[in-house]
């Protein structure tokens, strides 16, 4: 079996964020970055079930030199591959060039099964999963809570509206996309990082997944235009009086709202 | 090595996410709590495989006195393997000692004393016999050790102020007696390195051979104090062990014969004990600036972040030489055992010197940044205040250090 877990590297959860001169993007230079939450899960779900049974899991990234970093982690906790796309024309890429780019890796690799987190820590478009399904014609789903496997088909429990659960089952080759929390994020052991040094990196360009022209920033049909930080508040009321008091007057002051 | 490889930032990121997750929720109990160091980082040991690790390398050991005891020539341990295995191996060492000294310097205390002091004292000097016995126990902290020197009447004059005795019986045993004090994991200790004299007729006490036994808890005679109140390193329990007519066998002599050398033994570990605590101030310094710079943006006074007046700047920009300074020693130990050189004793005094004194500067200068919100103890830089200053007491204090380098300097 083999088990394909894209990764994407997003800042760190501690970073300062400053908004780029351009206004697009955030600046990206002496911060540093982690594997989004999202995807930690999804590599988690995957060694668990080459922990369980014989699979090969390998890991998929997008992204400048930094991303090594991420990959090298995944593949320090057991992951036994490593492929980095390096080209600055994937990283100028919209959430369907991103998908291109994998469904090419996907096509190549025929995979049993494809594990991302829905979506981003930093983005948060949740779009590249279903797209990477269309574009492989493979079943997906998304929000996964619960991932079992049988005989070729996987039952995923999905997590729904005011917590409620759906389950649907997937026939593999397929792509799943996790939500958090699924499991316990295992540490990657010393042992671990130390071999991973040793385990096949392939570093591969636009070219070389015969892309050329139809990713990147010529092809792009999204475009951000502006981010910007939250506005900060004008003012805070402090409610004072006793602990009974204050109770009475929040209550009071969240039905005046309409919210309860 | 000017900086950290690749590697080394991944071990160091995977370390800190557990401490994140497993001791900074835990410091208050452990610092305040009845919460012994132990079971947090035996739990460290298991989640990064160290333990097993640790197996492995007393396996290696092993094979290797075995192959010296039947006379095949073994290569020195230091220049063996790769030179970028031997400095990752070192690496992997400190930089736990790091990030754990960022948020609980007593916890590096407690398990360094017990994995590196008194494992290291009996898989230095002991024989074959007593390293299987003991040794692997102590490298994985399945039992906790102490390392027994300092009595009452002898801190840094350890040997010549030593009154613990050991005194020959007619069975070919030993009679000891005596009591130590500030022995750090004294409290849980399940074996215990105790340093004491021979009880020699018609020898002066000055001159008395010192010997080392190894003993453990529940021994007859022996008892192991409640933890002592103290300053700060809350977290390393410490304690007294008194010693009344505690009888043991030869067997548990350490190195098996009564030779003079275990005052170099002691020395040796010394020296071990030094390099380890550079990388303990490097963890309180880091630290202490990322919250005294992070405190400097944010404390507003006089209309503007406190960061911006020049007294501060000063204290900020003195904590990052200091910074510098201390990485650039724990780089040259992890350097030398990529080389296979150990550090001198010399060298190491110097190391501890500086680190030390530096760590416990920069501590109280975070302190003096937070202001009257740094004299409480709801504010972290209180605690590596008082934590650091240990540093400059233990593992021989500022003026042995001194004395160790100007005693190398002047028989050059």
């Amino acid at each position: 079996m083999k088990i394909i877990v894209c990764l994407k590297q997003v800042p760190h959860q501690d970073a300062r964020l400053d908004i780029r001169s351009d206004g697009a993007w955030i600046q990206e230079e002496g911060i540093k970055f982690e594997i989004n939450t999202y995807d930690t899960y999804a590599l988690e779900e995957a060694l668990r079930i080459k922990d369980a049974a014989e699979a090969e899991v390998v890991v998929v990234s997008i992204g400048p030199d930094r991303v090594t970093q991420a990959l090298r982690t995944a593949l320090g906790m057991g992951a036994d591959r490593a492929i980095h796309v390096k080209d600055p024309e994937a990283e100028a890429s919209d959430a369907i060039g991103l998908a291109k780019i994998l469904a090419a890796i996907v096509k190549a690799e025929s995979p049993d099964l494809v594990i991302m987190g829905m979506m981003s820590d930093d983005g948060n478009f949740a779009a590249i999963a279903p797209m990477l399904a269309g574009l492989t014609d493979m079943p997906h789903t998304t929000a996964a809570v619960k991932v079992e496997r049988s005989n070729g088909t996987l039952r995923i429990d999905r997590e729904i509206e005011g917590g409620a659960r759906e389950v649907v089952e997937l026939r593999s080759p397929c792509v799943i996309a996790v939500q958090t929390g699924i499991n316990q994020v295992r540490y990657a052991s010393l042992k671990g990082i130390m071999a991973a040094k040793k385990k096949p990196f392939d570093v591969k360009s636009i070219a070389d997944l015969g892309l050329g022209g139809q990713v990147g920033a010529a092809a792009v049909k999204v475009r951000i235009e502006k981010i910007s930080p939250p506005v900060k508040g004008e003012r805070a009321e402090i409610l004072e009086g006793s602990t009974q008091e204050i109770a009475d007057r929040l209550v009071g002051k969240i039905k005046e709202l309409g919210l309860l | 090595m000017i900086e950290w490889s690749e590697q080394h930032r991944m071990i160091r990121d995977a370390v800190r996410r557990f401490v994140a997750a497993e001791v900074v929720p835990n410091v208050e109990a452990l610092e305040h709590g009845d919460m012994p160091p132990y079971d947090i980082f035996r739990k460290m040991l298991s989640t990064f495989g160290m333990d097993a690790v640790a197996k492995t390398r007393f396996e290696h050991m092993l094979a290797r006195d075995r192959a010296r005891e039947a006379g095949e020539a073994q290569p020195d341990r230091e220049s063996e393997g790769e030179a970028g295995d031997r400095s990752d191996s070192a690496a992997m060492q400190l930089i736990p000692i790091i990030e754990l000294c960022r948020y609980c310097p007593g916890m590096v205390t407690a398990v360094g004393v017990s994995m590196g002091l008194t494992s290291a004292a009996i898989l230095s000097k002991g024989t074959l016999e007593q390293k299987q016995r003991w040794g692997l126990d102590l490298m994985t902290l399945k039992k906790i050790g102490a390392w027994a020197i300092t009595e009452a009447g002898s801190g840094s004059d350890a040997f010549g102020g030593m009154k613990s005795t050991a005194r020959p019986t007619e069975d070919g045993g030993y009679l000891l007696n005596g009591s130590k004090t500030f022995i750090t994991n004294g409290p849980y200790a399940d074996i215990i390195v105790f340093i004491c004299k021979l009880d020699e007729e018609g020898v002066a006490a000055r001159d008395r051979k010192i010997v080392t036994f190894v003993l453990e808890k529940g021994m007859p005679g022996l008892t192991q104090s409640k933890p002592m109140r103290k300053m700060g390193l809350h977290s390393s329990p410490t304690g007294e062990l008194f010693l009344q007519d505690v009888k043991v066998g030869p067997d548990r002599l350490l190195g098996g014969k009564e030779d003079s050398r275990a005052r170099s033994g002691a020395k040796d570990t010394f020296s071990l004990e030094r390099s380890g605590v550079a990388a303990m101030a490097l963890g309180i310094v880091e630290r202490c600036l990322e919250l005294s710079v992070r405190y400097a943006k944010e404390r507003v006074q006089f209309g503007r972040p406190i960061g911006e007046f020049q007294l501060i700047q000063d204290k900020l920009a003195r904590m990052e030489v200091a910074r510098m300074n201390i990485q650039n020693l724990v780089f040259r130990t992890i350097e030398a055992a990529g080389q296979g050189r150990r550090l001198s004793l010399a060298e190491a005094s110097a190391m501890k010197l500086y680190s030390a004194r530096v760590a416990t500067e920069v501590a109280l200068e975070a302190v003096q940044v937070y202001g009257g919100n740094g004299y409480m103890s709801e504010y972290p830089v209180e605690q590596l205040a008082r934590d650091a200053k240990a540093l400059q007491i233990y593992a021989g204090t500022d003026e042995i250090q001194i004395s160790a380098i100007a005693r190398d300097l002047m028989a050059r």
